[in-house]
């Protein structure tokens, strides 16, 4: 009976998302613009925000904003990596072009397009948008579903600046 | 005979009728306006105001209906 426990709860396992303590999926995805291909291994030593969002997301285009400013306030050691699950990336690249008008300058971090939709497929990811804090190792340390509020975004920078 | 029973269940599981789950990130075409149960505001508007009509003694919105449709 314990076995059959045992093999039950290994298989519910499987259907588990990452957490807090995993290790950032590996990828390898190209630009929006698909004018460089961009990988996990990329960012090594540095602190990644990877943010998976759509165009037709209204959570995603809400907190895109609080991301442009976000990447605005730190210089180095800390990179926003914008994962566009969109069917036609032209669409995110519109949305995006809108919010650097409203912003007021251009997109300060990378923006990578996953037409396949691997990365939320391996993440697993419960909402749309999701969002994962990675630190200098690659593991993640940080699982934030739905978008992100002011006060959640200044949460943020303090768990941004201890792994910095 | 437990495992018998464990991969029997398992198998059979394969021919019950699949739920399919639409992930979060699969919601695009979901997430689409002509998707919406009232696509257009102003029409939803103007399906209730039919619908008043239609249902006459039903109380009324705003005003009383004469049945004609029209304001």
């Amino acid at each position: 009976m314990k076995k059959i426990i045992v093999l039950i709860s290994l298989a519910l396992s499987l259907f588990a998302g990452v957490s807090e303590g995993d290790k950032a999926v590996a990828f390898n995805l190209p630009t929006l613009d698909n004018s460089k291909n961009y990988s996990m291994s990329d960012f090594k030593g540095e602190v990644v925000l990877l943010n998976l969002w759509a165009s037709w997301c209204s959570g995603c285009k809400e907190e895109m904003p609080e991301f442009f400013k976000l990447q605005k306030e730190y210089k180095s050691g800390f990179k926003i990596v914008a994962v566009s699950i969109d069917k036609d990336p032209a669409d995110a690249k519109k949305f995006l072009n809108s919010v650097e008008g409203e912003v007021g300058f251009a997109t300060p971090f990378i923006s990578l397009h996953d037409v396949s939709k691997k990365l939320p497929k391996a993440y697993r990811a419960v909402a749309m948008p999701s969002s994962y804090l990675i630190d200098k190792n690659g593991v993640i340390k940080l699982v934030i579903v739905g978008s992100l509020n002011n006060k959640e975004i200044e949460e943020l920078k303090q768990e941004i600046n201890k792994l910095k | 005979m437990q495992y018998l029973v464990l991969i029997a269940l398992l198998l059979l599981s394969g021919c019950s009728e699949r739920l399919v789950r639409v992930m979060p990130y699969e919601k695009e075409y979901f997430a689409q306006d002509k998707m919406r149960l009232s696509p257009v505001d102003a029409r939803a508007e103007q399906e209730g105001h039919i619908f008043l009509i239609r249902e006459a003694s039903a109380g009324g919105d705003s005003s009383f209906q004469g049945g004609c449709g029209c304001r």
